[in-house]
């Protein structure tokens, strides 16, 4: 969790602010907004827990994603990942989770989540509308099944001074969807020159069940991170 | 929603256009293996001295519904409940005419257009076929455009005997298009597979050529179907081959087609305006069968198509369901019986089926 008045942003990850005691992520992509707030509650033991309470209003990326370039079925619609002849209706979803954590950065910092969300808005949603992509169909199905539950772990240590690694596993599962579970896993090597700049790169695994059967996706990753 | 939602899908997508354990487009060697089916039970066919064979661009079974991509509809993504119905209408179709080898062109396996059906196992499981040789022409787990999604379309030859060697061979990419749409685009190919019937074992050979090129693929494409009949034919093979050739027979007589294919939006042939519909005239290419039609026997021959042309019509664009043009043939390199072009299948698919029966020697 961010220091209170700490600030960090990557070139993809998002916006996020130590605040109150807690700390808040918010989306800087517009077409989805998405504002999420991190806070820390009682210890148990060895463990520091928080609790992560999120809102995600998709409706306008889901909107864009049938037309990314403005263009009309058949001229071709490029990059359009849901076709137009479908309505998007306007839909939000909220989610919840418990976090426990324990350790340190050097001697190894374990966490441990869980959680629920629930689609409102998603009745009107055509099933055709999903995409049928790793990542994507996961997070987005919380629309067309209503509920969304997730639980998953993560090791991040330190083995240098300026080197770490975060291991990292993600368990989705999508009751009453075509698709039913997907599992994630990455694996992140991260360089900090300072407490202003952080390089990350690495890898994701994510296997799950789509509307056409299972397929596993091993993906590259990279990003850099901004702090002040 | 769930942690990061940004943060995930950001990071993924970009990996996705980077790397992924499977290409995203599958490209194909120039030569390699069919892939093979055999439907859930089998029930064994001896020998015959006739195999009635059957083509049939199956428009991957939505019938006549308004798909966007082969015409002016406006759909996509078809309801797998009408993708049902028109299997199911194709099937009764196959089961009463009753093929022994069937060469289908698009047919879909777990396309999301099409409701993730794997139409070649349907086929084998509700038809009275035991096996199967598919050659897909567009395998891409996503399609970045009209929100087409995952896509496998191709060739499939059913058959009531074994099918073993079977092979898929790759025809020339349209040169007509620029490298990051060809990328995505069609690649057709030809599926030749040995048919094992008991003592008299012979060829079947499935193609669909490209429709919309405005060079010379589609002459390519001709070209190298007919080697491949002309290496069976070197080899002393008796082959029964077909499919949506998309092109018309040397004698036909109507040979522009921009007004029939054109869509509301569309204008050709108006005043100042002479420029032709992809895939709609076929003028400068009327040649381009002469070679199969010389050196092949054709199941509705030159003579019998000239004298009744508008009765062998196979195919007519979207929901017009009267017949306007030929493009799916029938070819053997011995000798064919009772030719027949299924215009009463006209509702089913926007091409019909050309049957005969072959005399096997």
């Amino acid at each position: 969790m961010l220091e209170n008045g700490r600030y960090n942003i990557g070139l993809i990850l998002p916006f996020r602010m130590g605040v109150w005691g807690g700390e808040i992520s918010i989306n800087k992509f517009l077409l989805i907004p998405n504002i999420s707030y991190k806070y820390p509650i009682t210890r148990f033991g060895k463990w520091q827990r928080a609790a992560r309470y999120q809102i995600v209003y998709p409706t306008l990326a889901l909107r864009w994603f049938q037309s990314p370039l403005g263009m009309k079925l058949g001229e071709p619609d490029k990059f359009a990942l849901i076709s137009p002849e479908f309505h998007i209706p306007q839909m939000l979803s909220f989610y919840g989770e418990l976090i426990g954590s324990t350790g340190s950065n050097t001697t190894g910092l374990i966490t441990v989540y869980g959680g629920i969300g629930i689609g409102l808005g998603g009745k009107k949603l055509d099933s055709r509308t999903s995409i049928d992509l790793p990542g994507f169909y996961s997070r987005f199905s919380i629309y067309h099944n209503g509920i969304l539950v997730k639980a998953g772990g993560e090791y991040s240590r330190r083995f240098k001074e300026r080197w770490s690694y975060t291991m990292d596993y993600d368990m989705f599962i999508m009751p009453g969807g075509e698709g039913r579970y997907a599992f994630e896993h990455m694996g992140l090597l991260i360089w900090t020159k300072n407490n202003r700049f952080r390089l990350q790169f690495g890898y994701k695994l994510i296997a799950g069940e789509y509307p056409y059967g299972s397929q596993a996706h091993l993906l590259p990753l990279i990003d850099v991170q901004f702090g002040w | 929603m769930v942690k990061h939602l940004i943060k995930n899908i950001s990071l993924i997508y970009l990996g996705l256009m980077l790397y992924s354990c499977d290409p995203l487009v599958n490209e194909f060697n120039d030569v390699e293996n069919a892939v093979m089916y055999r439907a859930k039970s089998i029930a064994e066919a001896g020998a015959r001295d006739t195999v009635k064979v059957m083509t049939w661009n199956i428009r991957f079974g939505v019938a006549r519904l308004s798909f966007f991509g082969d015409g002016c509809g406006d759909r996509v993504i078809l309801k797998k409940s009408e993708v049902y119905e028109g299997l199911e209408g194709l099937a009764a179709k196959i089961k009463l005419e009753n093929p022994d080898i069937l060469l289908l062109q698009e047919v879909d396996v777990q396309s999301k257009k099409t409701g993730y059906i794997d139409q070649a196992q349907w086929f084998l499981d509700n038809t009275d076929f035991n096996y199967g040789a598919y050659g897909s022409m567009w395998e891409s787990q996503v399609i970045l455009a009209d929100g087409l999604g995952r896509v496998n379309t191709g060739n499939l030859i059913l058959s009531k005997w074994e099918l073993v060697n079977a092979e898929r061979y790759q025809l020339a990419l349209r040169g007509d298009q620029d490298g990051l749409t060809q990328y995505f685009y069609l690649r057709r190919n030809v599926i030749k597979a040995k048919v094992n019937m008991p003592g008299k074992p012979f060829y079947a050979v499935n193609t669909h050529l490209t429709a919309f090129a405005t060079d010379d693929t589609k002459q390519k494409h001709i070209d190298g179907f007919k080697s491949i009949l002309d290496g069976l034919l070197a080899e002393g093979k008796g082959f029964v081959a077909g499919g949506d050739l998309n092109e018309i027979p040397p004698n036909a007589l109507k040979l522009d087609y921009c007004l029939e294919d054109q869509c509301e939006s569309e204008s050709y042939h108006s005043e100042g305006k002479y420029e032709h519909k992809e895939g709609a005239y076929f003028a400068p290419e009327i040649t381009w069968l002469s070679p199969l039609y010389k050196t092949y026997r054709p199941a509705i021959s030159l003579n019998e198509y000239g004298t009744y042309e508008t009765k062998h019509f196979t195919h007519s664009p979207d929901d017009k369901l009267t017949l306007d043009r030929k493009l799916d043939y029938l070819w053997t390199n011995t000798k064919w019986l009772e030719g027949k072009t299924h215009q009463e299948a006209t509702t089913l698919s926007d091409h019909i089926p050309v049957s005969a029966k072959w005399v096997v020697k």
